[in-house]
């Protein structure tokens, strides 16, 4: 097993299998992992409810096993939960979750050799309030009701207990405002080719679809890591057919073209930038929120932009954000956490993506893609 | 009576805070002065060690507190007396002008400029254009309300 080839794998354990994505491949490495002791913990999701999860680190063989099948509704980020924890770990994560953790490794929060990376192929995540607003508005079904969802040719099914499936184009629905999370609608970085694995059920086919995950190895810890299942007992693989790695490719292209279009129609160019800028932060309350959940940032309690901001300067813009647009405009990787959890509903990853896309283009570094690339000031000064 | 239509009254003059390094475009800005070279007195000069020492959040701060343009002045590329302090300038200015660019002040705002001790007139001409410049374009926009 080596770096760059591409296997079909599933959970020799049934009941993870069935009750598992697409075969419980994840889960099943993970558990062993934890079991053969190459790590100390992993993270899983301990669901609440069909919308909601909440991460957790945890080293309990069980716990891992019981945490497969998760709603996409879980727009949560594991970089900061794994940061400045001397821990050796495992972790699931989307593609800016990656992202996210390679920026914290930068930073020196994160220590990258003891920590694998299971990256998952990402269309999107959805918000749970949104999710819970669109079952009723739009499919006019109770929330509770909702046994479980699937995202098919273009549409998101759900499933009522009473075995019903409703099904609603994703197109219309983003149209109308829900669906999936703005940020994630023009995110490029569909499968995470920079985690150690990166898994999903793209170019799956035949009879294994539903039941089985398609995973490349990007790293040497990656081998390891799946060398480490298989020696365990945990996981079954073979090799894809061709068929299969051309659909995976189609539609990773696909879904980054469809990026590129939402990103054109969400950064249309502005008139009076200044005043639009001015008009968003308006309602802000200086609560700080954006900062604490802030994936890349790792300044700690007292930083640049909390410091310098008082509510009693008469400034136009609060330099708070100021500090922050200038922090975000070279590390800024699109997760969308900030517009999540800010209490005024501002729409703040849209802000950062305004400053961050052109500065990153321009200077082309990409954050959280490469983890040899240091910080972009450092970068330069090294030629 | 707002910032603009009081420039025209009082016979507005801009305000331009200048950041100057203590070795080359402070010496420029003393010997601007022995000279005798004549420039506007818009400038107001904020010394600091070493362009590199220029945090982008000091040029934003000088812009909320009610500079209508900042100026970014160091030693030429090689000479620095801290051997690479003004590369780091280099790379920090890139990105502010672009985070300037993006938020929506005009760019004659921000403007960088190498001056060695030696180049006094070379100073006074640079405060010279900015301020003309300035003064076309009016009070800055992120100017606090009743600052001048």
């Amino acid at each position: 097993m080596q770096k760059g080839e591409m296997l079909i794998g599933w959970s020799t354990k049934e009941d993870v299998r069935k009750r598992g994505g697409s075969g419980g491949l994840v889960t099943s490495v993970l558990a062993a992992a934890l079991e053969k002791k190459l790590v100390d913990a992993v993270v899983v999701l301990r669901k609440i409810n069909e919308f909601e999860a909440v991460p957790i680190i945890t080293s309990d063989v069980n716990e891992v096993l019981n945490s497969a099948g998760s709603l996409h509704s879980v727009p949560s980020n594991f970089a900061k939960l794994i940061a400045d924890r001397n821990l050796k770990i495992a972790l699931p994560a989307k593609g800016c979750d990656v992202r996210a953790i390679i920026e914290q490794s930068k930073r020196n929060a994160i220590n990258p050799d003891n920590t694998f990376i299971i990256g998952l192929n990402c269309g999107g995540s959805m918000h749970p309030v949104t999710t819970r607003e669109m079952l009723d508005v739009l499919y006019k079904i109770k929330p509770e009701d909702v046994q479980g969802e699937e995202i098919e040719k273009g549409k998101l099914i759900f499933e009522t207990k009473d075995g019903k499936e409703h099904a609603i184009t994703i197109d219309e629905l983003e149209e109308k405002g829900y669906g999936r999370r703005e940020n994630c609608r023009y995110c490029m970085l569909k499968i995470p080719n920079n985690a150690d694995l990166a898994c999903g059920n793209w170019g799956v086919t035949g009879d294994l679809v539903g039941k089985a995950t398609f995973v490349e190895i990007n790293s040497e810890k990656g081998a390891k890591l799946l060398q480490n299942a298989i020696d365990a007992g945990y996981v079954q693989i073979q090799k894809p057919d061709e068929k299969g790695i051309a659909t995976r490719a189609k539609i990773k292209g696909a879904m980054e073209g469809l990026g590129k279009k939402w990103k054109e129609k969400v950064f249309v160019p502005l008139d009076n930038r200044l005043e639009y800028f001015r008009k968003e932060l308006e309602h802000c309350i200086d609560c700080g929120a954006c900062k604490t959940v802030c994936p890349t940032c790792s300044c700690g309690d007292i930083s640049k932009c909390t410091e310098f901001h008082s509510r009693a300067d008469p400034y136009r813009m609060s330099m708070y954000h100021l500090v922050r647009f200038l922090h975000l405009a070279d590390s800024c990787i699109g997760c969308g956490q900030c517009s999540d959890v800010c209490p005024a509903d501002i729409q703040l990853a849209r802000l950062y993506r305004r400053f961050a896309n052109p500065v990153q283009e321009e200077l082309k570094y990409e954050p959280g893609i490469d983890l040899r690339k240091p910080p972009y000031f450092e970068a330069k000064l090294e030629v | 009576m707002s910032a603009e239509t009081a420039a025209k009254v009082n016979g507005w003059e801009p305000k331009i805070v200048a950041f100057c390094c203590n070795w080359c475009s402070y010496g420029g800005a003393d010997s601007a002065g022995m000279g005798r070279f004549q420039q506007p007195p818009t400038a107001r000069i904020i010394r600091v060690m070493c362009s590199g020492r220029i945090d982008p959040l000091h040029v934003f701060n000088a812009f909320l507190e009610g500079a209508d343009a900042v100026l970014v002045t160091g030693c030429h590329i090689g000479d620095c007396h801290y051997v690479n302090g003004n590369d780091k300038t280099k790379i920090k200015y890139k990105f502010l002008e672009s985070v300037v660019r993006e938020l929506g002040i005009e760019k004659e705002r921000l403007q960088l400029n190498w001056i060695s001790a030696s180049e006094g007139e070379k100073f006074a001409n640079f405060i010279r254009d900015v301020t003309e410049q300035i003064k076309k374009l009016g009070p800055s926009p992120l100017k606090p309300e009743g600052v001048a």
